[in-house]
C-alpha cells in the first residue's frame, strides 16, 4: 500500500516507516499537519496513519480537513494517550480506527489491510447474515451453521465467528478481536482470544470437517474465504 | 434538611429564648400596669377618705355620715363605696355593705366579697376617731371584663412581634441553608468531575457574594492544577512512550535481519520486556484516567451479576489452561451505575492476579451478592493469600510483595481495581479466605 504517515517525532516515524516498508508498503513521512495536507493534495494514497498530537495542528483537525477536501481514504489515528474520550473524538472526526502508540507495525499492517478491504470499524458490526464458504452466520438471529449442521455456540463464540466471517480473508489481530468481539478497551495478559478460538475450532470441526480458521503466527487469526 | 442539625437547634434555641423573653416581658408589663392601676386607686381612696375625715370632727358619726352622703352624691365620686362602722363592726352609715371584716390599711376586694357592682377593687380601712372605722372602696376594674379587654392588646401586640420574629428567623435560616446547599451542590458536582461548575455570585455584593467569589477562585486554582497535572501526564505519555516505541521498533527490525537468526530468542525476550514496560505505562495512565473522574460521565445502568457470570463463563477455559478451576458462585442480579469496560478490566485484573499467584489445582470463585443496599462482588482463591501486614502495600502502586517480584505482571492490577471501585463510589477490601485471598468490591446499588 501507498501510505502517508503523519508523525512529528522523527525517530519514531523513521523506525515505524522502516518496519512498514519491511512489510512491503511504500511510506511517505509528513512531520506536520500542513505538510501532510499539501502532500495529500499532490499524490494519491491508499491509507493514512495520523498521529493525534502534532505541533500547530491537532491530528483530528488534519483529519477533518482531509475529509472536507473529499479525501475518503482509510485513516488510522495514532495516539500516545489511551483515554476513551479521545478515542471517541478521533472516531467522530472521521478516523476509521484508533490505536494507542506504540503499536507493532504488524498490528498496523493488519488493521490497514482490514480497512482496505472495505470493512469499517463498527462495534459489534451489523446483524445481516454472512456466508463464507460452507459457514453461515446470522448474528441477528443468534444462529450459525456449518453446511447443514447447526452450530451450538455461546454468544461470545458466535460474535467471534461473525467478526472473522465479516473479515474473511483478512488477518484480525488479537487486539482487534478484543476490541470488536469482547468490547474491552484494555489488553488482558492472559490469552483469552486463543482459548476462545480453540473452543470455536472444536465446534466448527465437530463432524470431522477441516479447520476454516488460519492462525497467522505473531499476527492473529483469519477465516479462510 | 438533616445536614443542618446544628443550625436548626441554634434556631430553635433562639426562638425558645425569644418566646420566653417575650412572655416574661408581656407578663411583667401587665403586672406593672396592674400595680400602677392599684396605686392610682389607692391614692384616690386615700384622698377621698382624707377629705371626709378632715372636714368632720373625729368620732362624730353624724358629721361623717353626712359627708359620706354628699360624697356619694357627687358625680366624680359617685362610684366610691364608703362605710362607717362602730367599734363592734356594726354598720352605721354608707352605701356599701361588707361581708367580711377587713383589717386596718389597704386590702384587695374581689367579686367573692359580693359587693354589688364590684368585680375587683381596693379598700382602705382607717380609724375615724371615737372607735369608729371608715372604709373607702373603689373599683380597679370599673368596666366588667376590662381585664380581658386590657389583655387583648397585649396578645395582639406581642403576638404580632412573635409572628414577625418567627417569620424573619425562618426566612433567614432558609436563606442561609439555601446558600449552604448551593455550595454543597457545586462541591458535589466538582467531585463528580464537572470541573466547570462555579457558584453564582450576587452582583450586589455582601458576605455571601464574597464567599462565593473566593470559593470560585479556589475552584479555578484546582482546575488549573489539574490541567497542569494532566499536561504533565500527557507530556510523560508522549515523551516517554515514544522512545520506548522506537526501541521496540528497532529491536523488531534487528530481529528480521538474517544474521540475527541465532539470537532470535534473546531478541524476542528483549521485545517482550519492552512490551512489559509499555504495559506498565498503559496501566499507570489508565489509573490516572480513572482517578481523574471523567469517566463517570459515561456511566450507565448495568447488571453486575450478569456481567460477572458472563465473564466467569468466558474465563473458565482460560483458567483451565494453567490447571486452575474457575467457579461461578451465586450471581444475584444487581443493578449498578457504572462503566462496563472498567468493571471488566478490574475483574480481569483480579482473576489474572489469582491465576498468577496461586499454584495449579487452586480454585477461584466469583460471587455477586445483593445485600439490600449494596452489591458485593468477591473474587476468592484458596492459594497462599496475602498476610494482613502486607495488604496495605499490595494496594499501593508498584507495591509488589517480595516473592512475586520476579513474576510477570506489573503490580498495578490491584491498585487499578481499587481505583475503579472508588470511581464507582464503592470500595475494595482484601480479606483472608482461610486459606487464600478474598477480594471484595462493594458498590452502591443503582436506585433509579
Amino acid at each position: 500500500m501507498n501510505l502517508l504517515l503523519v508523525e512529528d517525532d522523527e525517530g519514531y516515524a523513521a523506525t515505524l516507516a522502516e518496519e512498514l516498508r519491511a512489510l512491503d508498503h511504500q511510506v511517505t513521512i509528513a512531520p506536520t499537519g500542513g505538510a501532510a495536507l499539501q502532500i495529500a493534495d499532490r499524490e494519491p494514497f491508499d491509507a493514512a496513519i495520523i498521529d493525534r498530537l502534532l505541533p500547530q495542528m491537532d491530528g483530528t483537525a488534519v483529519l477533518r480537513r482531509l475529509r472536507e477536501s473529499g479525501k475518503m481514504l482509510p485513516v488510522v489515528m495514532l495516539s500516545a494517550l489511551g483515554r476513551s474520550a479521545e478515542k471517541v473524538e478521533g472516531l467522530e472526526a472521521g478516523a476509521d480506527d484508533y490505536v494507542v502508540k506504540p503499536t507493532p507495525a504488524a498490528e498496523l499492517d493488519a488493521r490497514l489491510k482490514a480497512l482496505l478491504r472495505g470493512r469499517q470499524w463498527t462495534a459489534g458490526g451489523g446483524g445481516d447474515t454472512i456466508r463464507v464458504r460452507d459457514i453461515t452466520v446470522s448474528p441477528a438471529r443468534f444462529r450459525a451453521w456449518r453446511g447443514e449442521r447447526p452450530l451450538d455456540l455461546v454468544r461470545l463464540e458466535l460474535n467471534l465467528l461473525a467478526e472473522l466471517a465479516r473479515n474473511a480473508g483478512t488477518v484480525l489481530t488479537r487486539a482487534m478481536l478484543i476490541e470488536r468481539v469482547w468490547g474491552y478497551d484494555f489488553e488482558p495478559t492472559t490469552n483469552i482470544v486463543d482459548v476462545q478460538i480453540r473452543a470455536l475450532r472444536r465446534k466448527l470441526m465437530a463432524d470431522g470437517e477441516d479447520d476454516p480458521i488460519v492462525t497467522v503466527r505473531g499476527v492473529g487469526y483469519m477465516l479462510r474465504d | 434538611m438533616p445536614a443542618l442539625r446544628s443550625l436548626r437547634s441554634l434556631t430553635l434555641a433562639f426562638l425558645a429564648a425569644f418566646l420566653i423573653a417575650v412572655a416574661l416581658t408581656g407578663f411583667a408589663t401587665h403586672r406593672a400596669m396592674q400595680r400602677a392601676i392599684v396605686d392610682l386607686v389607692d391614692k384616690r381612696i386615700a384622698a377621698i377618705s382624707d377629705d371626709i375625715l378632715r372636714d368632720s370632727p373625729p368620732g362624730d358619726a353624724r358629721a361623717i355620715a353626712a359627708h359620706i352622703a354628699s360624697v356619694s352624691r357627687e358625680r366624680d365620686t359617685g362610684d366610691i363605696g364608703m362605710m362607717l362602722s362602730d367599734a363592734r363592726g356594726r354598720r352605721l352609715a354608707g352605701n356599701v355593705r361588707l361581708t367580711r371584716p377587713l383589717p386596718r390599711g389597704y386590702a384587695t376586694l374581689a367579686s367573692s366579697d359580693r359587693i354589688a357592682g364590684l368585680s375587683a377593687g381596693r379598700a382602705l380601712v382607717r380609724d375615724a376617731g371615737g372607735g369608729l372605722t371608715l372604709t373607702t372602696i373603689a373599683e380597679t376594674e370599673p368596666i366588667d371584663k376590662e381585664g380581658v379587654a386590657r389583655g387583648r392588646p397585649y396578645l395582639f401586640g406581642f403576638g404580632a412581634i412573635v409572628a414577625i420574629v418567627v417569620i424573619g428567623v425562618v426566612l433567614f435560616v432558609s436563606l442561609v441553608s439555601r446558600r449552604i446547599g448551593e455550595v454543597r451542590e457545586t462541591a458535589r458536582a466538582i467531585i463528580d468531575g464537572d470541573m466547570q461548575r462555579r457558584l453564582p455570585v450576587d452582583p450586589a455584593g455582601g458576605a455571601f457574594a464574597e464567599q462565593a467569589a473566593t470559593f470560585n477562585r479556589m475552584l479555578d486554582r484546582i482546575a488549573g492544577l489539574m490541567a497542569e497535572i494532566s499536561n504533565v501526564s500527557n507530556d510523560i505519555a508522549h515523551d516517554m512512550r515514544t522512545p520506548l516505541a522506537r526501541l521496540r521498533g528497532r529491536l523488531a527490525l534487528i530481529a528480521r535481519r538474517p544474521e540475527a537468526a541465532r539470537l532470535h530468542d534473546e531478541i524476542a525476550e528483549a521485545i517482550a520486556q519492552c512490551d512489559a514496560l509499555l504495559a506498565m505505562f498503559a496501566a499507570t495512565l489508565r489509573i490516572a484516567e480513572v482517578e481523574g473522574g471523567d469517566r463517570r460521565a459515561g456511566f450507565a445502568s448495568l447488571d453486575l451479576g450478569a456481567l460477572v457470570a458472563e465473564f466467569g463463563e468466558m474465563m473458565a477455559p482460560v483458567a483451565a489452561e494453567t490447571g486452575h478451576r474457575l467457579v461461578i458462585g451465586r450471581c444475584d442480579p444487581a443493578r449498578v451505575s457504572g462503566d462496563r469496560q472498567l468493571l471488566s478490566q478490574a475483574l480481569m485484573n483480579l482473576v489474572e492476579n489469582a491465576l498468577r499467584h496461586t499454584p495449579a489445582g487452586a480454585t477461584i470463585t466469583l460471587d455477586v451478592a445483593d445485600t439490600g443496599n449494596e452489591a458485593a462482588l468477591t473474587v476468592r482463591d484458596d492459594g497462599p493469600g496475602i498476610p494482613v501486614a502486607e495488604r496495605a502495600r499490595a494496594l499501593r502502586r508498584f507495591g509488589r510483595l517480595e516473592p512475586s517480584r520476579n513474576r510477570a505482571g506489573h503490580g498495578l492490577g490491584l491498585p487499578l481495581a481499587d481505583a475503579v471501585a472508588r470511581l464507582h463510589r464503592g470500595a475494595l477490601t482484601l480479606g483472608d479466605a482461610a486459606p487464600g485471598l478474598i477480594v471484595t468490591i462493594r458498590l452502591p446499588l443503582d436506585r433509579a
